[in-house]
């Protein structure tokens, strides 16, 4: 995958000091970014960061007020009539024609396109067969989010911008899209998403971008976004009366242990060498540490690290 | 091309499957008309007959007397030209000619030779049923006394039509509810326009291929269609149910309604500009419409208001669409020649086209 620099100069998206205001407000304040064909990438934010604008501008929705935004290589203030029957967009909200069924909105927007999906691929491919003859009106949130999705996909698009597309769902819809986004990937779908969900940005974003107040605050992978600010990770292990606190405490390479509930937590910055040393003290005591595994921060401690604040604030 | 009519069907099958506004639509001005035609046909009066004796014969003379014996009839001797203008100005309300020989076959069949019945003309006006029946009624009365029975017919009425310009109330109201009808096809198409851009779908469209005229154009066609259906069932219900004859050119007619709803539509475009919400576009709809409705003449004649409302009423598009469907459907007086109404329709639908494309927000 590609790192924090590189991307292919035919980059799929390339946006470059891109700024748009509202009255006073800047919703998006100079930002740049590329995402590379075939990348999932992810603009993960609270609401208001500028997600919603970044996409819209994008999407040939807004005109931005400065910078400059290409997608598949053509630029979105000039040529957004040739993006639009290639990509696929699914807004943040999900309504549709409230007395149209679900088949009739999926036939009407296969009539947009010259080649598109079958109705019945689609139906099939977001699990809607049950609800096929149901008004839109009458679908569950979950059913209206899937519709949205679909009409997302009927013209096989190159680059699916997904907007919040799990905002709402059960666990379960939410694990059964994630997976519809994978199987996109591994077509070579490009996909743009945007989420407040940081556990869907870790699960499907090859690469992703940390957005606040019109700011990208930092951009890479999810390892790179947290290694880079947590160096140490954190070895965890039940709890055993035979190791205490000033034996581990000595173990090579361990800068602090902490108790969570009833585990322990070694923090480190040399893994191996901590968790060979661990066992070899344990062997010594004739214990062995149960549930043993590594613990690293999370895009949570990163967005808190980065703004002092909870995502969901 | 493909884009354009499964936008249109979309949005039929989204209207038909929103009762309300298939009854304000369609229902709505039935009721009406049905309601002004039972109140209007109640009403009887004298009858002014234009006699017009072509014979001179006794037995033409006899037939006068038998009429004017009649309750509530009077005469006015005149001849059959004069005796129809009179009639379309209204001052009679039909015309009854003898025609020359009229009491030569009379005499022939009293001898016992029956020959062929004696012709007399009953002019009466279609589009006031309550006043033919009564012209027919007298007239069955006196000819039932001149046709002894059990011996064939000696006289026989020819039922002759001329549509008067004096319009009876009812011929008066349908063209007009025609127009009405119309005008609310077209401002009414604000309320989903307004309720489509409230849920995204507008902005959802604008992220396909669609072009904007596709979308416009699929509100076009619904709103032709829906207008075409109105005006059928509306001249339907006239004509069949309270005997409205339509004088005039179909085809023009439908003209008219294509012209009136394309222009109302792009009134209804104006009002989805500057409506934020679904709620606040009924309420504009509602405001637009009512005024509107009473001062274009639809239900009260222009010349008969207050001359400070009449300067309102010169100025409103229905008050042209409901004239000129009057004119063209049932020959009513004009208010303003046809290529007036047809010109002041096409004003109003360049002005609200130029400001509806200015101020018209997709999202």
């Amino acid at each position: 995958m590609q790192g924090l620099t590189g991307v292919a100069s035919d980059a799929a998206i390339r946006v470059s000091g891109l700024t748009k205001r509202y009255g006073d407000l800047v919703a998006v304040d100079g930002i740049d970014f590329q995402v590379a064909h075939g990348e999932v990438f992810g603009l993960l934010g609270p609401n208001g960061a500028g997600k919603t604008t970044t996409v819209e501008i994008l999407e040939g929705l807004r005109i931005q007020d400065g910078g400059t935004a290409t997608v598949l290589g053509l630029d979105v203030a000039t040529n957004a009539e040739a993006i639009k029957p290639r990509i696929g967009v699914s807004l943040q909200t999900a309504a549709m024609y409230p007395k149209l069924t679900v088949t009739e909105v999926i036939d009407l927007f296969r009539s947009f396109y010259v080649a598109p999906r079958s109705t019945e691929e689609l139906i099939g491919l977001l699990e809607l067969g049950e609800r096929r003859n149901a008004r839109t009106a009458d679908l569950s949130g979950g059913q209206r989010q899937r519709l949205a999705v679909a009409l997302a996909l009927v013209n096989q698009p190159e680059l699916v911008f997904l907007d919040e597309p799990t905002t709402g769902l059960d666990p379960a819809a939410r694990r059964s899209l994630w997976d519809l986004v994978l199987s996109l990937k591994r077509e070579g779908t490009t996909v743009l998403l945007t989420t407040h969900y940081m556990e869907e940005a870790e699960v499907l974003c090859d690469r992703l971008a940390i957005m606040d107040h019109g700011h990208i605050l930092e951009l890479g992978t999810v390892d790179e976004l947290v290694s880079k600010r947590f160096k140490e990770r954190a070895v965890r292990f039940d709890d055993d009366p035979a190791l205490d606190d000033a034996t581990l405490g000595a173990l090579p390479a361990v800068a602090s242990v902490k108790h969570d509930d009833d585990a322990v937590l070694l923090y480190t910055l040399d893994v191996a060498a901590t968790i060979g040393a661990l066992l070899a003290a344990a062997e010594a005591k004739g214990v062995e540490p149960k549930n043993l595994g590594v613990r690293r921060a999370t895009l949570e401690d990163v967005f808190l690290d980065l703004t002092g604040r909870a995502m969901r604030d | 091309m493909h884009a354009l009519m499964a936008l249109t069907r979309a949005n039929i099958k989204s209207y038909t499957r929103d009762r309300a506004a298939v009854f304000w639509t369609l229902a709505f001005p039935l009721v009406f008309i049905v309601l002004f035609g039972l109140i209007f046909q109640g009403s009887s009066s004298n009858l002014n007959l234009a006699w017009v004796d072509d014979d001179h014969s006794p037995q033409s003379a006899e037939l006068r007397a038998a009429f004017a014996a009649q309750p509530g009839v009077t005469l006015v001797d005149t001849t059959q030209s004069d005796g129809i203008s009179q009639m379309q100005v209204g001052k009679v309300d039909s015309v009854i000619v003898v025609p020359a020989g009229y009491g030569a076959s009379v005499a022939a069949s009293s001898t016992g030779t029956p020959g062929v019945p004696a012709q007399v003309p009953v002019y009466t006006d279609p589009s006031r049923p309550n006043v033919t029946a009564q012209v027919f009624q007298v007239a069955g009365a006196v000819f039932g006394v001149v046709n002894l029975a059990g011996r064939p017919p000696v006289v026989v009425p020819v039922v002759e039509t001329v549509q008067t310009q004096n319009l009876n109330a009812i011929s008066y109201f349908v063209p007009s509810m025609l127009g009405l009808s119309v005008m609310q096809v077209g401002i009414f198409a604000a309320i989903p326009l307004v309720a489509d851009r409230e849920k995204l779908i507008l902005k959802r469209l604008a992220a396909t291929p669609l072009r904007r005229w596709q979308l416009v154009g699929s509100n076009v066609l619904m709103r032709l269609l829906i207008a075409m259906v109105q005006a059928i069932i509306i001249v339907a219900v006239g004509s069949l149910a309270f005997g409205v004859e339509i004088v005039g050119s179909l085809l023009l007619t439908a003209g008219f309604v294509a012209l009136g709803a394309v222009a109302f539509l792009s009134l209804g475009y104006v009002i989805a500009s500057f409506a934020k919400t679904e709620d606040s576009a009924n309420g504009m709809t509602s405001m637009i419409q009512f005024p509107m409705m009473f001062l274009s003449g639809a239900f009260f004649q222009i010349d008969q208001m207050p001359p400070f409302l009449q300067v309102i009423a010169r100025l409103i598009p229905l008050t042209y669409l409901a004239d000129a469907l009057r004119q063209v459907m049932v020959g009513g007086a004009a208010f303003a020649p046809l290529w007036v109404c047809a010109a002041v329709l096409i004003g109003w639908l360049v002005v609200c086209f130029g400001i509806a494309s200015q101020k018209f927000r997709w999202q």
